[in-house]
């Protein structure tokens, strides 16, 4: 009977909806989170796994050495790797660097197993491919990645070296 | 009782020649035994009661090595004299093969007759120019008077002796790889078992034994075996010769008896230079550890006391210091050399002796760290028993030595990059 | 010998007196750490990781150097073992280079292996490391002398096993090198073994020099296409192309060596231009077709002249290196065509006894037996070129036996030998009469007819040594060679050897050309035989008729008969004037191209299955380890379907088990084992010549194209120096970017190739 009485009175004065409408109300004043994609971006961790890259000493020589390291750990057989002597110096080289994105499940165990932090893993998330093809990644494309991000990617391994 | 049995002729002028070493009674035992033949089980126990232990550096009873050379076993048998006299530190052999080289040929030939090998070798060291010279022209007198060669003096026994230079290296002292040098080999040692005495030079049993150890047998065999053995003290026999250099008046060869205390060596040898205090000994030669001069001045010089103080007799190398000498540049120095001389066939110590070289001269160049003392101790420690021959015990003995008397020198270096031994005469 | 027990780490071992610690440990499957230990070389003891806690024993000993004795108790991994092992394992690690990344040896290393189990993760060595200068020894094999840890076992194997000293250790200490002292080329025929026994990357193949990692590899056994050995090989290849040759041990044949030309000839088949498409020649130009239309012309072409002139114009040649199941396709093909011109026998020149010729040559003992032998007697054997696995073999006979030779021309031997008689081709029938004339001397019971045969013969001293050594000896041999049959008098030699033998009671052998000799005999790749040695009603001609005589058509099996018979000038000739050749090759270049009227392209030896039978019979069946090249195919599918065009009655094979299986079939039920029963001849032969012996490396179409082969120094004493510029003109190295056109490359193409990836991230 009690209950009854409470139900009428709650309906009749509209409680629930309050009750609602001050949820609505207290976070009608609180400070947003939506951002404005792709003008404002959420903030991101130099751990970040995203496109891969390779990357080069700062006298230009490609860091990559061939230990084929990361082709053996890539849980997904994304990476192919070539190699042999370089004909210049005779030193270890590969002669064709390729991930396929497709295979990649952006694990980060490359990046992990590389002994001369060749291969990286960037902040870049947001790309996409328009002809067949295009997904695979070659030496050259991911040195030029490389080379492009540079400055982060040493800034993001700067960051986090003490974890590692 | 100085100078009586290896430098017998030391009073005579010429002393090297035939007839001065015949004046003093040589050769006679080897008459003697030429002519009636004297069982070599005779000679041989002889040679045990004397207690006379090898003189090279391991101090193994000599006459119990030779009765292990399988004399029943037909076939080419070998005697081998170690003339590489490479131990810093150690100058006797030189001596006798320079002063009384027809006394080592007597004692060869002996061991040849008692071990029934026709052939016998001197491998001297490669900087032994003069004592080559020496007893090549003894050698020569030897022959000429009919007491080398074949069928010696009508007797039946035959007894050839051959000199053979070295190129100089101090792992040829080490009697496998002098066997392999002999061989013309590069001078490395061979794995033991099996030992010389089964399979020596050439593949054939041979007996090796030091220069002075074969220079003392015709004397132990003309005067007796309890006779050498009263010139010592028990189980320590006869006299030997004490090399002894460093700090002191006068340095040079010593021949005293067995047991005598280090003080009245000190004495004989004209005491200290400058008579300034003694600081330390190593007492035989630069493989054995260094022992302190509190130790040292209540010890007498005999296998046993030195023993048991934590060190060697070894070659008889008795390098004299005194105080104001820095222990680290010594360290450094001795494992320098120990480094240099590795034959480098065994991993131990062809990395080993590098590493403590690196590490000490790193230290006196004042970048030391404290933990290099416990990675030192440890070298050593991991070198010592795991090599093939002795050498790379010999490096990491003195280590361990250095380490344990004058730690605080060391730690002084590393600290404030300055010798001790300075900071302690600026502050008196 | 008796046997002791001993214990290792609690178990209970029976151990023969006198073997070590170690070996009593590896056959009861416990693992000691070792590196200058190997099983096949002599103790060194030098590395010190094998150090073991051996009861009363104060120190721990090597196990590798220690003999065992009754109720020694061994601890392998007690405390004092381990710290032994760590600690010789420090001293390892410190002047050892720690980049594993780039060592071609990484992943297969066994230092890298023993240092996971007994090495520190951190070093405390803080000093500069020793750094040796590399050499260059040779186009076979890559040094990196700064990973060298003085194991010696390549020492070792020089001077052992091979009995050259080529590597040595020069300098003392911590400064020495392991070199040949003097920089030079390795020579010795056997020499990438010490690739295989380097325990570290301090040695390793130069031609698969940083191709591929172990894990990547794929391992399928096979037998080499090179002797009459049969040497076991493991080919390793990774998606679907062979990166190098390692041996397979077998005991009996090739125990765990192989030769140079066995590990490094699989680059003929890799890097040499190879034929991917049939191609037919039409107004002198060469077309490539498919393989219907190929077909179709060759069944076509062989029809025709069959009509025209004749099937007794049409030969086929096969190359001694072809699998059973080649040689018994290809007979069978020429015989159902109606023609009995088949051979293989290229390097053969006297045929007179073919008929008196046993089942198929080969040796009378096992292979392993030769080491046991006590007196041997090579008769014109260059073991070195011809079968450099034998010459280890029977090197090992040389510790307590004696080994002679009769032989026309140079030889080298890496053994000591004597007698060793060497004389003109045309007296080494005189020598070995000589020989069977001191056997009839020597002994009492010879026939009449023998006797009076080599009356007026007076035998020299040194044929007297070598006839009383081997009919002295139990554990004797001899041993006709390869270029013995390349006499032109070579019955004869034969029938002199087996003389000597049955007078002497030493044991028989002919060592024969290529890989398979024995399996062309029994498949019936001859013109007077069938398989399983039926004597054939028609006898064919042989492959000196055929080219001497002239075909006008050929069918060669993967055979360039102008370099691999002994009548080159006369092959040319014959093959240039014939009317239609059909090339059966998997190569693409190659003086065939002027003569040739079709080209099969077949798969190589590392692509095909089937079997070769060994000089003692041995039959060694293997399966392709990689797919053919392009449009090319394993020769017996091809010459199945030729087979089946040509309308011939079973050629319904599907696999080349089931041709094995009826090759062996008929070979088992043959029931009257033919043995060689030389008909002694009337009169004593004598003079002959022999064709200029080939070089190691021209012996056969694989080792031709090899190129590092034909660079090392055996190759360089190839008289054909042609081949060699052909070969390195058509093969050079594959191009690799220098870094500086990597620069370039990737500022320019860096902008188009990105251009896609519409990076909106400006991060």
């Amino acid at each position: 009977m009690l209950l009854k009485l409470k139900q009428f009175f709650d309906t009749f004065f509209l409680v629930e909806l309050l009750k609602g409408l001050s949820v609505t109300g207290r976070h009608l004043w609180k400070q947003k989170i939506t951002v404005l994609y792709p003008e404002e971006k959420t903030p991101m961790s130099p751990r970040f796994r995203g496109l891969h890259a390779l990357r080069r000493y700062p006298n230009g020589e490609e860091r990559c050495i061939a230990c084929k390291l990361c082709e053996a750990v890539c849980p997904a057989l994304a990476i192919t790797i070539d190699a042999g002597p370089r004909q210049s110096d005779g030193t270890r080289r590969t002669t064709k660097y390729e991930i396929d994105l497709f295979k990649c499940i952006y694990c980060g165990f490359c990046e992990e197993s590389c002994p001369v932090d060749s291969i990286v893993e960037t902040r870049v998330f947001d790309y996409h491919f328009e002809k067949r093809g295009e997904h695979i990644m070659t030496k050259a494309k991911l040195l030029a990645i490389g080379d492009k991000l540079e400055p982060q990617i040493a800034a993001d391994r700067a960051a986090d070296a003490k974890y590692r | 009782m100085a100078n009586e049995v290896c430098f017998r002729t030391m009073h005579l002028d010429e002393p090297w020649t035939l007839e001065a070493y015949k004046s003093v009674g040589g050769y006679k035992v080897w008459r003697d035994i030429l002519k009636n033949k004297t069982p070599a089980n005779d000679i041989i126990e002889q040679l045990k009661t004397s207690a006379l232990r090898g003189r090279g550096g391991a101090g193994f009873p000599t006459g119990l090595k030779w009765s292990f050379m399988p004399r029943g076993m037909p076939g080419q048998k070998y005697v081998v004299c170690n003339s590489d006299e490479g131990e810093p530190g150690t100058f006797k052999d030189r001596d006798i093969l320079r002063f009384n080289p027809h006394q080592l040929i007597e004692g060869m030939a002996i061991g040849g007759y008692v071990m029934t090998a026709t052939v016998g070798y001197n491998y001297m060291r490669g900087e032994f120019y003069e004592p080559f010279a020496r007893m090549e022209q003894a050698l020569k007198e030897a022959y000429d008077e009919g007491l080398l060669g074949k069928n010696i003096l009508d007797s039946g026994i035959d007894f050839d002796l051959y000199n053979h230079m070295g190129a100089g290296a101090y792992i040829c002292g080490e009697e496998t790889a002098l066997i392999e040098s002999l061989e013309g080999k590069k001078g490395q040692p061979r794995f033991k078992p099996p030992f010389p005495a089964n399979y020596g030079v050439f593949g054939r049993p041979t007996n090796v034994n030091n220069t002075e150890s074969y220079a003392s047998v015709p004397v132990i065999l003309q005067h007796g075996g309890q006779w050498f053995l009263d010139l010592g003290i028990p189980n320590n026999g006869g006299t030997k010769i004490f090399s002894v250099s460093g700090h002191i008046k006068q340095p040079g060869n010593y021949e005293v008896a067995m047991g005598m205390p280090f003080k009245d060596l000190l004495q004989q040898c004209g005491g200290m230079r400058g008579d300034k205090p003694l600081k330390a000994v190593i007492p035989g030669g630069s493989s054995s550890p260094v022992l302190p001069a509190s130790v040292m001045m209540d010890i007498t010089m005999d296998y046993d006391a030195i023993g048991k103080a934590g060190s060697m007799v070894g070659s008889g190398a008795v390098m004299v210091i005194e105080e104001g000498t820095c222990m680290v540049e010594l360290a450094a120095r001795t494992a320098h050399f120990y480094y240099e001389e590795s034959c480098g066939q065994c991993t131990p110590c062809r990395e080993g002796t590098g590493w403590m070289s690196r590490v000490l001269h790193r230290i006196l160049d004042g970048e030391g760290k404290i933990e290099d003392l416990d990675n030192l101790q440890d070298i050593a420690d991991n070198i010592m028993g795991r090599t093939i021959c002795a050498l790379g015990d010999a490096a990491a003995m003195p280590m361990g030595g250095f380490l344990k008397h004058y730690k605080h020198e060391f730690e002084h270096m590393i600290r404030t990059g300055r010798r001790w031994v300075d900071d302690q005469q600026n502050a008196a | 010998m008796g046997t002791v027990t001993i214990e290792i780490d609690g178990v209970s071992l029976e151990a023969e007196t006198g073997s070590m610690i170690i070996e009593i440990a590896d056959d009861a499957g416990m693992h000691i750490p070792r590196f200058c230990y190997h099983k096949k070389l002599s103790v060194a003891a030098n590395c010190r990781m094998c150090l073991v806690d051996v009861s009363n024993s104060p120190k721990a000993v090597p196990a590798c150097a220690t003999p065992v004795a009754d109720g020694m108790k061994v601890l392998t991994n007690s405390t004092k073992a381990r710290i032994a092992q760590k600690s010789v394992m420090e001293f390892l690690l410190i002047n050892h280079p720690l980049d594993c990344p780039i060592c071609d040896q990484g992943g297969e290393c066994e230092l890298q292996d023993v240092a996971l189990g007994f090495g520190n993760d951190v070093s405390r060595f803080t000093e500069g490391k020793r750094v040796v200068q590399d050499k260059n020894i040779g186009p076979l094999i890559e040094t990196d002398m700064t990973r060298c840890i003085h194991c010696t076992r390549c020492v070792r194997f020089g001077t052992e096993v091979v009995g050259m000293r080529e590597m040595g250790a020069t300098g003392r200490g911590e400064h020495m090198e392991i070199g040949t002292y003097i920089e030079k080329s390795i020579e010795s025929e056997v020499s990438g073994n010490i690739i295989d026994l380097c325990p570290v990357g301090a040695l390793t193949a130069k031609p698969s020099r940083y191709k591929a990692r172990a894990w990547e590899m794929q391992s399928t056994a096979g037998v080499s296409p090179h002797d009459c050995l049969g040497t076991n090989i493991e080919i390793h290849h990774r998606r679907g192309e062979v990166i190098r040759v390692v041996p397979r041990e077998n005991e009996k044949i090739n125990e765990v060596w192989i030769s140079d030309r066995d590990r490094f000839s699989y680059q003929s088949v890799t890097d040499s231009e190879r034929l991917t498409q049939p191609k037919i020649k039409k107004d002198g130009q060469w077309q490539t077709c498919d393989w219907e239309t190929a077909l179709t012309h060759v069944c076509d072409q062989l029809n025709n002249i069959k009509q025209s002139e004749g099937v007794e114009n049409i030969g086929a040649l096969i190359s001694p290196s072809a699998t059973l199941e080649e040689m018994y396709l290809t007979q069978k093909l020429m015989r159902g065509l109606g023609s009995h011109n088949i051979d293989h026998r290229l390097r053969q020149v006297d045929f007179s006894s073919q008929f008196e010729a046993p089942m198929f040559p080969g040796m009378e003992f096992d292979i392993d037996a030769l080491e046991d032998m006590d007196a041997t007697l090579l008769i014109d054997a260059d073991l070195r070129r011809e079968q450099p696995l034998l010459a280890l073999r029977l090197r090992k006979s040389t510790r307590h036996g004696r080994v002679m030779s009769v032989h026309s021309g140079e030889v080298e031997n890496n053994f000591k030998v004597s007698p060793n008689v060497s004389v003109p081709a045309s007296d080494l029938l005189a020598q070995l009469q000589g020989i069977v004339a001191a056997l009839i001397e020597q002994h009492k019971e010879v026939s009449a007819e023998l006797t009076e045969l080599f009356v007026d013969i007076k035998p020299t001293p040194d044929q007297q040594t070598i006839a009383s050594e081997l009919r002295i000896n139990d554990n004797a041999c001899l041993l006709v060679g390869q270029s013995a049959l390349e006499h032109s008098k070579s019955s004869h030699i034969r029938w002199l050897a087996k003389t000597i033998s049955d007078l002497s009671g030493c044991a028989f052998g002919e060592l024969t050309a290529g890989a398979n000799t024995a399996g062309g005999y029994i498949a019936g790749a001859l013109p007077h035989r069938l398989s399983a040695a039926e004597e054939s009603n028609i006898c064919g001609w042989n492959t000196q008729q055929m080219l001497q005589k002239g075909l006008s058509a050929y069918l060669l099996m993967n055979t360039e008969p102008e370099l691999d018979s002994s009548y080159r000038d006369a092959a040319r000739v014959s093959l240039l004037k014939s009317k239609f050749v059909v090339m059966m090759t998997p190569f693409a270049k190659g003086e065939f191209l002027d003569y040739a009227d079709v080209l099969l392209p077949i798969a190589g030896f590392t692509e095909t299955s089937g079997t070769f039978i060994n000089v003692c019979g041995e039959w060694q069946s293997f399966t392709a380890a990689v797919k053919a090249k392009g449009e090319a195919r394993p020769a017996w599918k091809v010459l199945r379907v030729l087979g089946n065009l040509l309308e011939l009655d079973g050629f319904d094979y599907v696999s080349s088990q089931e041709i094995n299986a009826a090759v062996k079939e008929r070979f088992e039920s043959t029931t009257d084992a033919r043995v060689g029963h030389f008909q002694r001849p009337d009169s004593l032969e004598s003079g002959g010549e022999k064709p200029r012996p080939l070089s190691m490396y021209d012996m056969d179409s694989l080792t031709r194209r090899s190129l590092c082969l034909q660079m090392s120094v055996q190759g360089q004493d190839n008289w054909r120096r042609d081949q060699i510029e052909h070969l390195v003109a058509s093969q050079s190295l594959p191009e690799t970017e220098s870094p500086d056109s990597l620069i370039n490359l990737s500022a320019s193409s860096a902008e188009s190739e990105t251009a896609s990836l519409q990076e909106s991230s400006d991060a």
